[in-house]
């Protein structure tokens, strides 16, 4: 019997719900843990960045990468775990699409750090201190990560092998995409570890869709109204992301009577789901030839958040590689 | 001086110069796309224009009732209303986007037009990618 393939479970920039997810296996934590040795996992057990140093290039067989990438220690690491494993997997909608973290692109890096650290109502700073990279300190220099101008997906920092979406992936995805690296049975590089269709096609709201589709404004949030449980929520007037998102989610939002919010990310051949959805939805809003659009869009609170919500980072105008225009080079 | 706008300007081919060879108007305005109908726009291409690079988009669409595929021009009216939040959250102004609803099957003032456009861009300066 043969050494145990290594794993590494790592976060970047990251909540820690993938994490979460991964415990959420319950006994089938036990399995896993019986066919690989998890040599790391910041979140579980004890990590120090010698421990990662310390391997071998190419010697861990699997690492799963969640979190997006937002300042020089997160693309430091994610750099060294390429270099450490044979297959990169990233974890989550923020190591995928870079996730709500993503929206902060909306924002230059000056201006968040501005709010964040000056002008927001709860900070005290007579100093207008700001977080530097490098403080002298009592004869020595105390560093500190750069925080970069932009959020990035993982893959537009190193080489990414496969994905699983999710904001968190559902623990039987996890699962699945863990026993097909063992057993190799993996689908081409750069795959998605996820069903192909989008959700509209597995939604158990399906069969109440209209044929002739046709939502009539306003468009209604969810928190503004009582949802029917069963009816489609586009055809009822509540944005919904299902057309626009890749399935495999078990639909656990809907069944919770709230509309799909995009966590899947795009079905396949769609680099931008937002632009696909906006495209979609002037299609359908029915506001008649005489009627005013523009009321219609209003009534949609925040339509840059609601349609990039999990995306902004590998859409069309927000997609950048690390090292593109702006960035120095951690 | 010198800042010359890149402006894109897609023209539905059943309102706008039908009648004029497309070659020749293609020679007098380089950025001209000629489209089948104005609502076969996807955001996704007004996106993917300023991504690389224009700093306005004109869209010459048939009149109000006069769609050849009855409703083209005002399905990209309303997107093009929902594409502007989108555009204003990357700090592209609304103004860089124009659509004329009208008929010009010759081609005669569609030169004039791109101009007209071109002068108010310059009047807004290049486009600050900061965000893009």
């Amino acid at each position: 019997m043969g050494e145990k393939p290594k794993i590494a479970i790592c976060w970047l920039g990251a909540c820690g719900g993938c994490d979460e997810a991964i415990v959420d296996l319950n006994e089938g934590l036990l399995d896993v843990a019986e066919a690989v040795s998890i040599e790391l996992w910041p979140v579980a057990m004890d990590f120090k960045y010698d421990h990662l140093t310390a391997f071998g290039k190419d010697e861990i067989a699997v690492g799963l990468v969640s979190g997006h990438v937002r300042n020089s220690e997160h693309a430091e690491v994610a750099r060294l775990l390429r270099d450490r494993c044979r297959l990169i997997i990233a974890l989550g909608a923020c190591a995928c699409f870079g996730g709500t973290p993503g929206l902060a692109n909306l924002a230059a890096r000056e201006e968040i750090l501005d709010t964040v650290y000056r002008t927001a109502p709860s900070v005290v700073n007579p100093d207008g201190t700001i977080p530097q990279v490098e403080t002298p300190w009592d004869g020595e220099a105390l560093r500190l990560p750069a925080f970069l101008h932009h959020v990035y997906a993982l893959n537009q920092v190193i080489d990414v092998d496969y994905f699983i979406p999710g904001c968190p992936p559902p623990p039987e995805l996890i699962r699945n995409g863990v026993r097909a690296v063992l057993t190799d049975d993996l689908p081409p590089k750069g795959s998605t570890l996820a069903p192909r269709k989008a959700l509209c096609e597995t939604c158990p709201r399906n069969k109440t869709k209209p044929l002739r589709f046709e939502i009539h404004g306003p468009i209604r949030r969810i928190h503004e109204v009582e949802a029917d449980p069963e009816m489609c929520f586009l055809a009822d007037g509540i944005l919904c992301m299902g057309p626009a998102t890749r399935t495999g989610c078990g639909e656990t939002c809907i069944r919770a009577n709230t509309p799909c919010r995009g966590c899947f990310g795009p079905v396949p051949g769609v680099t931008d789901p937002g632009s696909r959805f906006i495209s979609s939805l002037a299609a359908l809003l029915k506001v008649g030839t005489t009627g005013d659009p523009r009321a219609v869009m209003a009534s949609i609170g925040d339509p840059v958040g609601y349609l990039y919500r999990f995306t902004h980072p590998i859409s069309t105008l927000g997609a950048r590689r690390l090292g593109e225009a702006l960035e120095e080079t951690p | 001086m010198g800042y010359e706008p890149k402006l894109v300007c897609f023209s539905c081919k059943f309102g706008w110069g039908y009648l004029k060879d497309p070659n020749a108007l293609r020679e007098e305005a380089a950025l001209l796309t000629p489209v089948e109908c104005s609502g076969r726009l996807d955001a996704l291409h007004l996106l993917k224009a300023f991504k690389e690079g224009a700093d306005g988009i004109l869209i010459l669409a048939c009149e109000e009732g006069h769609c050849h595929f009855q409703e083209g021009n005002f399905r990209t009216l309303k997107m093009l209303y929902l594409l502007r939040d989108v555009l204003q959250a990357h700090g592209i102004d609304g103004e860089r986007v124009r659509i004329e609803f009208s008929r010009d099957p010759e081609g005669r003032t569609i030169l004039d037009r791109i101009t007209q456009m071109k002068a108010s861009l310059s009047g807004l300066g290049p486009l600050d990618r900061a965000l893009l």
